[in-house]
């Protein structure tokens, strides 16, 4: 916990850090406002549908076809958008640690049967592969959440895998082998705490990529129709491309200020946690 | 004629500058009221090239082109002559009689003669059509005493038949490049040879299909075009583009939204209509599966109804591209549609929450009632739009709706097959005829699990089953005018599927292409009087 | 389209592990040998595992036909049975599978076509999107890169690094939407939709231009985010070489600045650049889905797209099977490349 707060302090300090760690505030902000503020939910139809932003001064964005005020949905998109990202990263991290982490200890015909998966997972064209899986189980915010880590874990087991196997041969693994300590506990406890850094690294990008990955789905009418999610707002944005573009501007700004925010992190967790990189700037 | 000529990038590399412009120059030399290429987006591509093998939007748009019907319809549905120049009902409807157009060459230079049109009825239409199982089941045999004349018997009167003989419902195919083979896997499927009045001149799976004038067809100075070219654009911003950057001409069958055509019908460089739709009117309606406890409750069907306000969807939905619904017939039925006497259910969140307090569900916990499950069909955009409005206003009477996407064939399944839905969103054809669109939805023989867009609700109501199977066969239109007040009034009490909205279809077009509509037809005709302007 | 590229540290290899050489062949030839097998076995997996997936989801093709063609039930089972559909996953399998051996992909009853004549049309739009995104991101996203880290730590770096971030940030859609807005409705300079203008009858060096100009704004919308990408790549690569001894040593025998830089530098520091393009192969073939979408382009993307929702099998397959052909391909040639270039890469 002491080490988080300190890591948090650290990225403070780092100019991209601080920038990325105010707007990411502000989103989860937003996201956690949005019950309280509105309490009403995104869907009301509170004015007359397609307000231009500035038009009228209840609804300083405007509203969608609907009639429905842009903020809330922003502030609810908000809402998805980090969920949707935050949980198809965590599956992706959990399942690419667990699978890097045994291809790693274990090696063998093990090592190269889950690479071969990896591979596979890594050759089938992505996008692809989480609309075929959308598209035939049903949008739904489980399915798409699904359909993001399915294809975003290889990429953390290979990082996992590699400092897996050179930290096995240190020293201080043997030691705990030899001490009777089982090979669970030795991964878990002696191992993976070692090679966290890259993986909270490449966290924050994959963050921000499933949050991509999300609003392209909606986008191509693939969204969850229950919740509304920025790329919710984009596909309806869409049709009204030439009539209101502002329909498309705003969620767009949103989406492209969050995935930002969260590479500013990312370069700067990279800076902080990584002493050799910051030696050459 | 070039049959499915792919391009081979390197080919074509090859091959340029060798083959000479086709276009050049040629446009001018032409009449004032004739010529031109007409380029048109649409979505989806077609399967086959032919409506007699499918049913599908597509190939009801292209088959009109290379093919030709027994009958043309005049604005209001008023039969004209095509490939039969005369013809007659018996008295008691069961023999129809053809004289056919003498002269007539099939693309491949063979005659066309009353075989043919007999193999087509008899063999494909009966067989693979999807409607024409239907609309052609009393048709018992097609004789041929002579090449030229083609008679029809009857098992019992089928007035609507009489509507379903033009080039896009029925289409005449070739007996001697048919007879004997799987007609399914027919390779003249994507490969036309009709006799209409355009070829074609290249297809490209998926891509486009482009077709050029038939120099030999029967109608003289038919067709005006030089070339029909249509693109297969999958995104509707991206055709509405194409129309207002000048990269096509006109885009039919409301190829894109709504509020996009009402907006550039107001430029002066396009022109809008709602013509030549007759012979496909189609709506948005939900049916609620009477098979759910809730819903088996007449009295939460009604609330249901009130709670929804079908103006509100007709307008933001639909851009007023249409009317609400009011009646399970669509307002462009026009003989027979009726809001007389017909019970209405205008929007009225007040009374909606009255109706299910007395059927006895109160509010619980958060102020719900009980919970629905909403199927919108993928199939556009609008279900699903309107399934998120649909879902705000029931929220608001106490009942908690969640909506369901999934892909075309998982609706279908869910719906149809599983049964396994409450509520259901889509738009269908009424059909050209009531007994071809109408009758599926609420005739309790239509209860066809397993059959795509069949009796859904699971609706039996022996009174409207008697009155849709009288008016199948009813000779007397006065009759039949009667029997579907009737049970217009019936069904529409008994609620089992909500009108939504009766679309209107629309065209729009440049200025510049002239006569793309001048019957009940419209676009889904040959095209074949259609030009541009230079 | 974008999925998740590492954009921190350079090395994205984490290859096979290290095993004994054999006595007989030698270790390349083994190694080539080893990568080829497990190309074959990664193949496998895919095609099994993508069939899998649509097979064992609920509704299938006919389904999909039964609700726009207006099909009755005896339809119905008599389309189940002509394309096989009636039978077991199992048996389906086993089918597929035997046919593919031979390199058939069956038929598309979508489009009422054997599926590669379907795939083959569709290949070269894909193929030049992928070519000339991939090629154009690189060379670009490798000036930006090299500028950046030639004037490290001052404003060009900066105002470069800034505008990567902006490029990586954007999703391709969101790029493609404005460049139509601006380029096509607004200016009128380029064509909006397709891949040539049909019917035209074009020939020669007009139908070239005319090719090219259809394909102006959807590769760029395509490239920027991986101009990114290797911008920031080739900027972290440059500058960790430069640390390296060689460069030093360079240096220390008088050559210009200029020619250290760019001659002797950049050479090692494209490495890691070449690895990149294997991975942005796999992820265009993903991306081409959207901008062959809002570019109205007939590609194999949008292709698969459709296939995916009307449930032609044997089409979406074939399009997994050909793109993922591709990558793999891309893979073992960079593969090659480095076991050529790079003697630090371990044989074993």
């Amino acid at each position: 916990m002491r080490g988080a707060l300190s890591l948090l302090g650290r990225l403070a300090r780092h100019p991209s850090g601080l920038i990325g760690m105010v707007l990411i505030l502000a989103i989860v902000a937003m996201s956690a406002l949005a019950g309280i503020l509105y309490p009403d939910g995104p869907w009301t139809m509170a004015g007359p549908p397609r307000l231009w932003p500035g038009a009228d001064p209840r609804f300083p964005l405007g509203t969608d076809t609907f009639g429905r005020d842009l903020i809330p949905a922003l502030f609810y998109g908000a809402r998805v958008s980090l969920l949707v990202g935050v949980s198809a990263a965590g599956a992706a991290l959990v399942i690419g640690t667990v699978v890097g982490a045994i291809a790693g200890y274990w090696g063998g015909w093990v090592d190269d049967a889950l690479m071969r998966l990896t591979d596979a997972f890594q050759t089938v064209p992505n996008f692809l592969l989480s609309i075929a899986i959308v598209g035939i189980i049903g949008a739904s915010l489980p399915v798409i959440t699904f359909a993001i880590a399915i294809v975003a874990w290889p990429m953390i087991a290979r990082l996992v895998r590699a400092d897996v196997l050179r930290l096995r041969t240190y020293d201080f693994v043997q030691s705990c082998k030899i001490i009777g300590m089982s090979d669970l506990r030795i991964v878990f406890q002696q191992i993976l705490p070692n090679c966290l850094a890259p993986i909270i690294v490449t966290a924050s990008v994959l963050v921000a990529n499933s949050i991509i990955v999300e609003a392209s789905l909606a986008f191509l009418g693939l969204g969850d129709p229950n919740v509304m999610s920025w790329g919710t707002v984009l596909n309806i944005g869409r049709q009204e491309l030439r009539n209101g573009w502002y329909l498309t501007a705003v969620p767009a700004v949103a989406l492209v200020l969050t995935v930002m925010s969260l590479n500013l992190i990312g370069d700067a967790l990279n800076d902080v946690l990584n002493p050799r990189l910051k030696e050459r700037k | 004629m070039t049959t499915m000529n792919r391009r081979s990038f390197l080919s074509t590399l090859a091959a340029a500058g060798i083959v000479p412009a086709v276009m050049a120059g040629s446009r001018q030399a032409l009449a004032q009221t004739s010529g031109g290429v007409l380029r048109t987006p649409a979505w989806p591509a077609p399967t086959y090239l032919n409506s007699a093998v499918s049913t599908g939007g597509p190939e009801s748009f292209l088959s009109p082109k290379f093919y030709d019907g027994l009958l043309g319809y005049d604005f209001g549905m008023v039969p004209k002559a095509s490939l039969a120049t005369e013809w007659s009902m018996s008295e008691d409807g069961l023999t129809v009689e053809f004289k056919l157009r003498e002269g007539v060459k099939w693309h491949d230079g063979e005659a066309f003669t009353s075989h043919d049109v007999a193999f087509t009825f008899m063999e494909v239409l009966k067989v693979h059509h999807g409607r024409g199982r239907t609309t052609f089941a009393a048709l018992e045999a097609v004789e041929t005493p002579d090449d030229l004349t083609a008679i029809f018997r009857l098992s019992r009167p089928t007035p609507a038949l009489m509507r379903a003989l033009d080039s896009r419902e029925s289409p005449i195919l070739p007996a001697h490049l048919y007879e004997g083979t799987d007609i399914m896997a027919n390779p003249v499927n994507t490969a036309p040879v009709g006799t209409g009045p355009f070829l074609l001149e290249n297809y490209e799976i998926g891509a486009n299909v482009v077709m050029v004038k038939n120099p030999d067809y029967w109608d003289e100075g038919f067709p005006r075009l030089d070339r029909l070219v249509v693109q297969y654009i999958a995104d509707p911003a991206t055709r509405v583009a194409m129309l207002e950057s000048g990269q096509a001409d006109a885009i039919f069958l409301n190829q894109i939204p709504a509020q996009e055509i009402r907006r550039l019908a107001e430029l002066p460089e396009f022109e809008m209509t709602t013509d030549g739709f007759e012979a496909m009117p189609s709506a948005q309606q939900m049916d609620f599966n009477l098979d759910n406890e809730y819903l088996a409750n007449k009295l939460v069907r009604h609330a249901i109804a009130h709670a929804i306000d079908v103006n509100w969807i007709t307008q933001n939905v639909w851009y007023g591209m249409g009317q609400p619904g009011r009646s399970p017939l669509h307002f462009d039925q026009r003989a027979y549609f009726t809001t007389e006497g017909v019970p209405s259910y205008p929007y009225d969140p007040a009374r909606a929450n009255e109706l299910l307090d007395e059927a006895g569900y109160p509010r619980g916990a958060g102020g719900m009632r009980f919970g629905l499950t909403l199927d919108p069909s993928p199939w556009g955009t609008e279900s699903i739009t309107a399934a998120s409005y649909i879902k705000e206003v029931l929220r608001q009477v106490g009942i908690d709706v969640t909506i369901r996407t999934q892909d075309f064939a998982v609706f279908v399944q869910t719906v149809y097959t599983d049964r396994n839905h409450d509520l259901a969103l889509y738009t269908a054809s009424m059909g050209v005829d009531p007994t071809i669109g109408v009758h599926r939805f609420y005739n309790s023989a239509s209860y066809l699990p397993g059959t795509g867009f069949s009796n859904g609700a699971h609706y039996v109501n022996p009174e409207v089953d008697a009155l849709l199977n009288a008016a199948s066969v009813e000779t007397d239109e006065a009759a039949r005018v009667q029997q579907y007040a009737d049970f217009q009034r019936l069904a529409y009490e008994d609620l089992p599927v909500l009108k939504v909205t009766d679309i209107s279809m629309a065209t729009i077009a440049n200025v510049r292409v002239k006569d793309h509509t001048i019957d009940a037809l419209g676009a889904l005709g040959s095209l074949k009087q259609c030009w541009i302007e230079a | 389209m974008s999925e998740p590229v590492p954009l921190t540290g350079t090395g994205t290899t984490g290859r096979g592990p290290a095993k004994a050489p054999s006595r007989r062949l030698s270790p390349a030839l083994r190694y080539v040998l080893r990568r080829l097998l497990q190309a074959v076995l990664v193949m496998m997996l895919v095609m099994v595992g993508s069939f899998l997936l649509v097979k064992l989801a609920p509704g299938d093709m006919v389904d999909a036909m039964a609700g726009t063609r207006d099909l009755t039930a005896d339809q119905i089972a008599s389309l189940r049975e002509r394309y096989g559909l009636d039978q077991s996953v199992f048996v389906q399998l086993i089918r597929y599978m035997a046919l593919l051996a031979t390199f058939d992909f069956g038929y598309s009853p979508i489009n009422a076509a054997p599926a590669m004549d379907v795939i083959l049309a569709r290949l070269p739009v894909t193929a030049i999107l992928v070519v000339c995104s991939v090629s154009l991101s690189m060379v670009i996203g490798t000036i930006f890169g090299v500028l950046a880290s030639r004037f490290a730590g001052k404003a060009v770096d900066l105002g470069i690094s800034l505008f990567m971030l902006l490029l990586y940030a954007t999703p391709s859609f969101i790029i493609a939407i404005l460049l139509i807005l601006i380029f096509a409705v607004k200016l009128h300079w380029l064509p909006i939709a397709g891949f040539e203008s049909v019917g035209m009858g074009y020939t020669g060096l007009t139908y070239l231009k005319d090719v090219a100009a259809h394909l102006i704004l959807p590769v760029t919308a395509l490239c920027t985010f991986y101009i990114a990408i290797y911008g920031r790549i080739g900027r972290a690569s440059m500058l960790e070489v430069l640390k390296l001894d060689f460069v030093r040593t360079a240096r220390g025998k008088g050559l210009t600045e200029g020619r250290v830089f760019y001659v002797h530098a950049l050479r090692n520091a494209l490495l890691p650049l070449v690895t990149m393009a294997g991975l942005q192969v796999s992820s265009l073939f993903g991306g081409a889905v959207l901008i062959e979408t809002i570019f109205g382009l007939p590609g194999m993307g949008r292709t698969a797209f459709d296939a995916v929702f009307q449930r032609d099998t044997n089409l979406l397959l074939g399009v997994v099977f050909i793109s993922s052909l591709a990558v793999v391909i891309v893979n073992f040639v960079i593969d090659m490349l480095y076991m050529v270039l790079d003697p630090r890469v371990n044989l074993k």
